[in-house]
């Protein structure tokens, strides 16, 4: 998207689309959108057709469970139990929950004020069952007087089958969970299999479904509970190194390595400490970590103040990658790479990551730009830098001037030659050899009227090089101007 | 001066690598005074007809450019870029057996590579190399298998590369120790000096002169950022990541000899080398010497001579031995001509090919049509069937004899058996001898945006918001309003980039994708002639030449088309026999011109016909009113943008009806017979609504040589070709004004010629075409019931929905039953009027039959009396006591499987094969046809039980509990394995919903029409059905409301026609463009809607509804059932939801490209909704 092609609407309908086969469609849509008449499952040109203003995004079904994980985070403060309902739901347990809030209906009321003072619109409904508060939440229309017949009022679509099976219940004429319901539940069960049949059984209170614990956004976490609460940050660090070592062996098995670390030490009166480090590369090296989580620790405004003790340590590995079991080193080759990288984590860990940077190759035909500097942990994907011919020398310095040297040319031949001596810094240098030119054309999508460079590599009399270019072709202005772009060693 | 030629040229035809037209290659290579220019692409020689062309062109002064001087050379061949790592090598075939030695050796890398691409060794060359020229050039250029070096061209040599360049030399000498060269490029790569030099010591070394070149991508230097672009759109990148992939500078252009001499002033040997190599290759294409294939002669007779015999036996023969005095003359004229231009093997071939098709069992359907089938000679030989004699059409014959091109005879075939056609052709000539003719695809705007776009790094969602304001036919230059349109700055950077980049890279070819039917044969190796590729198609075969190449060359081509309605005949005539209503053909039919016939057609009554179906036909018929063959000629022709944009059809219309006098101006006397043009004209009153008539004009009445009317109307069809049109705008004027003619009338022929140009319809199409309208017509006249099941069963085809088509049949009094697994085969099918269906067999009946719903409730108050009228109104006789055999009346017409969405045939032939006894129960067909759970699920959706007591509802509730995997294991038992169980007690299906759930599974139903549920609701608002708005007083406002049947937007968009349907018959919406944008949501996403207008009515009693809002009122479909999503279906020409692709106005107007042949052919040109 870049926004400033646009001429600038308000209030413009928004839709998110993501690439399904057979082409782009609408996945999600804003208010607007939807009153503009578009539906989620639209052609994308088909929307457009219809409604040209409309704002397009790529969908991000990524970002979206990341923020439903958020929400989820923020609904801890009602109860320890939230369960992702996927795509949009939460489930919370709040048995046992409500007396801070004074009734459930307070409690939902804050929930839903909390969310929209985020911009967004909450249904919520109470249940027995997980299963009922669920079906509530997202079929029930009307209210009814007790919840057993607000769930018999509900669509077929509540019982939570597959599309196949749904279609196929309404169509036999069974409209509503209670249509069913009042049918034998074998011949159900004989249809649309035993899931069915203990869907019904969850929604009329029958069996009760289990909350499924929210899962852990962590692939790997390990813990560590005391009886006594310890009072040691050094003993806790002790605990933490333990973990790491778990933590490690669990990777090992499965052939990864953790880039993103969070340790939590939960202090007896409730506070709880997060210690975060992130690798560049994946790692299973708990002295390595344990470096990283003492430095972390060090650069802290506050120290860790372990109070009157902790009584939980925990671990969790937040991002793990593909790392195979490494290489014994014999000669260093494959380490080196290594400790570089441990060089660059360890300096990245202490004055920033944006601050540890390194050269990089790009490619580009334009000498200036053939090379980057970017954080080094960034870690793109090298370009590699051309390697030089054997026989050849090279066709460029290693060391240029930024911005280049302008220089007084003399004598040079038209339209492609050198000069015969040029002035740079006051001093005339006479040409005795040459070669060239390099014709380096300008990259004309950035603008349309760069000038072509025709560069030369120049010995003068006494044996220094230098690289020249002509700033433009004799074509393409009246006097071009020379530069000196870097000097040979 | 040495006379530099430029000797390694590609062109756009090296795809995305070359970034100029031929054209522009020899334009500028004639420009800068060069001696010559050798064109080859990467392992293709797809664009060299096109150099060939353009230099002939160019010769002709036709090009728009300074006259190329009279020794400037165009050699052509290939660029050889080799998978296995030897460096490219291109190769200049130095005389005709080189030639074909060149195309072999392509032949062998494109037939090697599975699909696309052309895999070729160093061996395939040294087995092929006799009688080239070849230039080795320091690198290989493959991609993929080698890789290419990072550095920019011109780096130097690793040493590896050295010593292999010298063993390549070595070896490639041996083939021909005094035609081999080594090209040298000096691209500016920073040591180009001292390259050449040591590539000059390693030639001198090996004994072999340098040639001095500078492997020219494209013409100017301003073409580097196309390049560059069309290199991103190679690489799948954007030009800001592509960094070393594009080319560091833009020195692969033409360049003039003194720039080369200078840059290879350390060997001006290479730079004379080029006038050597010149004047080595003896080749040009004109060398190829075209010979028609031998095959069907018997021996020792000459072509001609058998041809005359055959004929002449085939005269006496069916005219009794008393051959008339025309004919004789005629084919005394025929067959001279045929002599002189030798093209005996051509009829001679056609003929044989229509014999096979005929001597099938059962025969194959087929008829000739084109410019040269409508001579007497096709006629005799059972290639045309339409009587030269009787229409005299000698003057559609007199373009084709003088254009200096070969004949054109394209044959249809019934479209689901041409491929048996096909595969006879390649058996009987040998895929060596015979092979498709190209189509080559170019860049459209659309594709051209797209990709582009990319390529510039806009997002996907950028261009797709540009594209989707393209409109798809007319317009191919991207138009400034179209951004404005889409929001986007016209003075953005970036867009006005795209914009220009858009507009350079339209119309390069793309690729090249087989031709529908268009085959090559030839008497020797055709792949001596052009390198053959395989076709996507398994068992196909294609050359990499198109029409055009194959026109320019004098090569022979028959069309072998398939169409859908030849098809549809067929059946309808095996459906006659089958049921005693007569054994019918082609011929038999279409002599007796049956009055009761027109009758039908005047009165608009043509839905399923042939080519007149159209709401635009349909409107048209009144008007026109036709009463003989050739009146539907005019009428196929005439509604079409060409006659239309060039404002004829009101005179035609208005002089026919005799409230007009034709008007024949004359040329000054001196010049001309005054009666030259209504010599030319008499048939159509004066208005030329003919291409051949359009062409002619300009010959007779501007003194146009028949080969510059033809270069008119192909630079017509072809745009963007540089400069030309103006020239021909000034000679026809000047033309006609010289020789008498009022200027003014000289403008308006020109107006109208350039109609034609891309638009016209030939007459000799419109005459074949004609016929089968006429058998078509009578089919549909005379025996219904008959012609809707075969148009059925040859779907996909034509303009309805089987919907449309079964509401049509109903309306002439047939009667269609519902699918039935009692009762149906996979196709539809005729059943005799004795009913065997049993009470509850709900059929759809027209006029006085009742509509029995046994056994469905119907509940809900608006929804209780739904019973279907039909507009039996317009039925026509059915019956006519001089009529031959009577035909019955009411035939009913039993609905297939065919037409559940989703059934399969093997599914439905298991059903008919047990169905020895009927079925007893869903049981018992489970048990015997041992389908699977989804074909049962379908049988129970579509309601194909009844027969067997159960109701949908009933159905769906018992497939699902029947396992039919187990079945077999129980059978053994034979006893019913499924316990009882308690009855469900389901509630009855509303007859809403049955209809909701037949338009979901069969996309028609027979027992309601969805409007009739909710006209309470719209009677409520004042909103009328078709029937009253039909009635309604011309002028007055109404509203009425309908399920959409068909939107269009033809000729230049200035109207939309809506045609919505209700149980009383259907409503015509008109809207002006002005209206459409603000009811566009509307239009387009609607498939209930309310049109609100002014009722106009013609005085041929055809109603419009000249409408200015449309609400869209979609959602009221729902309420005929929650669950089964109604969609009415739409016809199949529906613009909104199938646009019509985007085409060239290609050199005939009748060429096809790409979709269906019946589609691109027939459809009239109109704009799609995107």
């Amino acid at each position: 998207m870049r926004p400033h092609l646009f001429v600038g609407r308000a209030e413009t309908p928004i839709a998110f689309v993501e690439t399904v086969s057979g082409g782009v469609r609408l996945k999600a849509l804003d208010r607007e959108a939807v009153r503009a008449g578009l539906q989620p499952g639209l052609t994308l040109a088909d929307a457009r057709a219809r409604v040209p203003e409309l704002e397009v995004y790529e969908h991000d079904a990524h970002a979206d469970h990341e923020w439903l994980e958020r929400l989820a985070d923020g609904c801890q403060r009602y109860t320890p139990s939230v369960a992702l309902d996927e795509p949009d739901g939460l489930i919370l347990d709040i048995a046992g929950c409500v007396h801070e809030f004074e009734g459930e209906r307070r409690l939902a009321a804050d929930l839903e004020e909390r969310l929209a003072r985020r911009g967004l619109l909450v249904r919520h409904a109470f249940g027995d069952t997980p299963d009922t508060a669920r079906a509530l939440a997202r079929y029930a229309g009307a209210p009814a007087p007790d919840e057993k017949r607000a769930v018999k009022r509900l669509p077929v679509a509540a019982l939570g089958l597959d599309e196949d099976a749904t279609t196929a219940l309404s169509r036999a004429g069974l409209k509503t969970v209670g249509d069913v319901m009042a049918r034998p539940l074998a011949t159900i069960a004989a249809r649309f299999g035993e899931e069915a049949a203990m869907m019904i059984r969850r929604l009329d209170g029958s069996v009760k479904g289990p909350i499924v614990a929210r899962r852990t956004v962590a692939k790997i976490g390990v813990e560590r509970r005391f009886a006594e609460p310890i009072a040691r940050t050094e003993y806790a660090l002790e605990m933490l190194a333990e973990l790491a070592t778990e933590a490690a062996a669990q990777l090992t098995d499965r052939h990864e390595g953790g880039r993103r670390w969070e340790a939590r030490l939960f202090r007896a009166d409730g506070l709880v400490q997060r210690l975060r480090i992130e690798t560049g590369q994946p790692t299973r090296d708990v002295a390595l970590l344990m470096r990283l989580f003492r430095e972390r620790i060090d650069s802290l405004a506050d120290p860790l103040d372990p109070g009157f003790g902790y009584d939980l340590v925990r671990l969790d590995v937040a991002l793990a990658e593909k790392l195979d079991a490494s290489q014994l080193k014999l000669e260093g080759g494959e380490a080196q790479k290594g400790e570089v990288a441990q060089l660059v984590d360890q300096l990245g860990t202490r004055l920033g990551r944006a601050r540890v940077r390194r050269f990089s190759a790009r490619d580009s035909h334009i000498p200036e730009q053939a090379e980057l500097m970017l954080p080094a942990a960034e870690a793109p994907a090298p370009t590699p830098w051309t390697a030089p011919e054997t026989g050849e020398p090279p066709l460029r310095p290693i060391y240029l001037f930024d911005p280049p040297q302008p220089i007084e040319s003399m004598m040079a031949e038209v339209p492609d030659g050198p000069p015969h001596r040029f002035r740079w810094r006051r001093t005339v240098h006479d040409v005795a050899h040459s070669e060239g030119p390099e014709r380096i054309a300008g990259e004309w999508w950035r603008r349309q009227d760069i000038p072509t460079r025709d560069y030369y590599r120049i010995e003068d009399r006494r044996g220094r090089r230098f690289w020249i270019f002509r700033h433009g072709l004799y074509s393409e202005m009246e006097t071009p101007r020379w530069y000196l772009h870097g000097v040979f060693a | 001066m040495t006379g530099f030629a430029e000797l390694v040229a590609a062109t756009n035809f090296s795809f995305l690598d070359g970034a100029s037209d031929a054209g522009a290659m020899v334009g500028r290579a004639v420009e800068l005074g060069l001696g010559g220019i050798g064109i080859v692409d990467r392992n293709t020689v797809a664009g060299v007809v096109r150099a060939h062309q353009a230099l002939k062109k160019a010769r002709d002064g036709l090009l728009g450019m300074a006259m190329p001087p009279i020794d400037f050379r165009l050699v052509v061949g290939a660029r050889l870029v080799f998978e296995d790592g030897t460096p490219d090598i291109v190769a200049y075939p130095s005389t005709r057996r080189g030639w074909g030695r060149l195309t072999r050796l392509l032949t062998v890398g494109n037939r090697r590579a599975e699909k696309g691409g052309c895999i070729l060794g160093l061996g395939d060359l040294i087995a092929h190399h006799a009688d080239m020229m070849l230039v080795v050039m320091p690198e290989s250029s493959a991609r993929g298998a080698v890789p290419v070096s990072p550095l920019p061209d011109g780096d130097a040599l690793p040493e590896r590369g050295e010593r292999e360049l010298r063993t390549i030399l070595k070896a490639v000498k041996r083939l021909g120790p005094d035609s081999i060269w080594l090209g040298v490029t000096m691209p500016r790569g920073g040591r180009d000096r001292r390259r050449l030099a040591r590539l000059g010591r390693i030639a001198d070394a090996a004994g072999v002169p340098v040639l001095a070149t500078t492997d020219a991508l494209y013409a100017y230097t301003d073409d580097r950022d196309l390049h560059d672009v069309v290199t991103c759109i190679r690489e799948r990148t954007t030009i800001h990541k592509a960094g070393r992939l594009l080319a560091a500078n833009g020195e692969r252009h033409l360049k003039p000899e003194e720039e080369i001499a200078r840059l290879f002033r350390d060997r001006p040997d290479a730079v004379a080398q080029s006038a050597r190599l010149l004047s080595r290759i003896a080749f040009s294409l004109d060398d190829l010497k075209y010979e028609y294939p031998h095959e069907p002669i018997p021996a020792g007779w000459e072509a001609q001579d058998w041809l005359e015999h055959h004929v002449w036996q085939l005269a006496l023969e069916r005219y009794d031995y008393r051959v008339p005095e025309k004919m004789r003359a005629l084919l005394h004229e025929e067959f001279a001509l045929i002599r002189e231009r030798e093209y005996a093997y051509y009829f001679l071939t056609v003929h044989d090919i229509v014999r096979f098709a005929r001597a099938q069992d059962p025969p194959i359907l087929c008829q000739g049509r084109g410019s040269a089938a409508n001579s007497v000679v096709c006629y005799l030989l059972g290639v045309t069937s339409v009587d030269p004699m009787k229409y005299d059409l000698l003057f559609s014959r007199f373009v084709s004899s003088e254009r200096d091109e070969p004949p054109d005879i394209d044959v249809d075939f019934e479209h689901e058996r041409r491929e048996e056609v096909m595969q006879y052709i390649y058996r009987r000539y040998g895929r060596d001898r015979a092979a498709i003719a190209a189509t080559v695809i170019h860049y459209r705007p659309k594709s051209t945006v797209r990709e582009v776009g990319k390529a510039l790094g806009l997002t996907e969602d950028v261009t797709q918001r540009l594209t989707s304001t393209v409109w798809g036919s007319f317009s191919s230059r991207f138009q400034e309003q179209r951004f404005a349109e889409t929001g986007f700055d016209v003075d953005n950077p970036e867009i006005a980039r795209l914009r220009e980049m858009v507009d350079r890279l339209l119309e390069f070819p793309r690729h090249l994708s087989q031709h529908v039917g268009g085959f090559v044969l030839t008497q020797g190796r055709l792949d001596e002639m052009v390198p053959i590729h395989n076709g996507a198609m398994e068992e196909r075969t294609f050359i990499e030449w198109d029409k055009d190449d194959i026109d320019a060359l004098g090569l022979m081509k028959v069309d072998i088309l398939a169409l859908g309605m030849l098809t549809c005949i067929r059946k309808s005539f095996d459906l006659m026999r089958l049921h005693g209503l007569g054994d019918h053909l082609l011929d038999t039919i279409a002599v007796a011109e049956d009055p009761r016939v027109y009758d039908m057609l005047c009165k608009g009554d043509s839905i399923g016909v042939f080519q007149v179906e159209s709401r635009a036909q349909i409107n048209m018929l009144p008007r026109l009113r036709p009463r003989e063959l050739y009146d539907l000629v005019v009428q196929v022709a005439i509604v079409r943008p060409g006659p239309i944009e060039g404002d004829m059809v009101h005179p035609y219309l208005r002089r026919r009806s005799g409230k007009e006098v034709a008007e024949y101006p004359s040329p000054d006397p001196k010049f001309g017979p005054a009666d030259e043009l209504k010599q030319l004209l008499r048939f159509t009153y004066g208005v030329p609504l003919f291409q051949e008539q359009a062409m002619k004009l300009a010959i007779v009445a501007a003194g146009f040589t028949p080969n510059e009317a033809n270069q008119l109307r192909k630079s017509m069809a072809t745009f963007r070709k540089v400069g030309g049109m103006d020239n021909f705008h000034a000679k026809l004027i000047g033309g006609m004004v010289g020789r008498g003619y009022q200027a003014e009338f000289a403008e308006r022929c020109f107006k109208q010629i350039e109609g034609f140009g891309s638009y016209g319809f030939p007459e000799s199409h419109a005459l074949s075409f004609a016929r089968l309208v006429y058998v078509s017509s009578w089919i549909k006249c005379f025996h219904p019931a008959v012609f809707c099941c075969a148009l059925l069963n040859s779907q996909p085809m034509g303009f309805y929905a089987p919907a449309q088509l079964v509401r049509d049949a109903v309306e002439h009094g047939v009667t269609v039953l519902p699918v039935d697994v009692n009762a149906s085969g996979w196709d539809n099918s005729l059943s005799s009027p004795v009913r065997g269906g049993g009470p509850r067999e709900a059929g759809w009946r027209g006029a006085s039959a009742d509509v029995s719903l046994a056994g469905v409730t119907v509940t809900g108050g608006a929804f209780a009396d739904a019973t279907f009228p039909s507009g039996a109104s317009a039925a026509p006789p059915l019956h006519h006591p001089a009529d031959g055999p009577p035909p019955r009346a009411g035939e009913d017409l039993r609905l297939g499987f065919r037409q559940v969405d989703g059934f399969r045939k093997d599914w439905a032939d298991e059903i008919v094969r047990v169905r020895t006894t009927p079925f007893a129960s869903i049981e018992d067909l489970a048990r015997r046809a041992n389908l699977p759970q989804r074909a049962m699920n379908l049988l129970a959706d579509a309601d194909a039980f009844r027969s067997v007591a159960k109701e949908r509802r009933d159905a769906l509730w018992d497939v699902r509990r029947t396992p039919p995997k187990q079945l077999a294991l129980f059978a053994a038992a034979e006893v019913p394995e499924l316990g009882v169980e308690p009855d469900a007690h389901l509630p009855a299906m509303p007859l809403s919903e049955q209809v909701a759930a037949d338009y979901q599974t069969t996309r028609l139903s027979l027992k309601a029409h969805p409007m009739q549920f909710l006209r309470a609701r719209f009677a409520a608002e004042g909103i009328l059905s078709s029937a009253q708005a039909n009635a309604t007083k011309d002028g007055r406002r109404a509203k009425v409301a309908g399920v959409v049947l068909v939107r269009q937007r033809p000729g230049k968009g200035n109207a939309i026609f809506v045609t919505i349907e209700d149980e009383t018959g259907i409503t015509n919406g008109l809207m002006w463009a002005r209206d459409f944008e603000a009811n566009r949501r509307a239009v387009m996403a609607s498939r209930l809607m309310v049109l609100e207008g002014v009722i106009q009515r013609s005085e041929e009693g055809v109603t419009h509804l000249m409408t200015s809002r449309v609400q869209d009122r979609t959602e009221m479909l729902r309420l005929l059932s929650e669950d089964h999503a109604l969609e009415p279906p739409l016809a199949r020409v529906d613009e909104v939801i199938r646009p019509v692709l985007t085409r060239s106005p290609d050199a005939r107007a009748h060429h096809p490209r790409a979709t269906h042949p019946r589609d691109v052919r027939v459809l009239p040109k109109s704009r799609d909704f995107h």
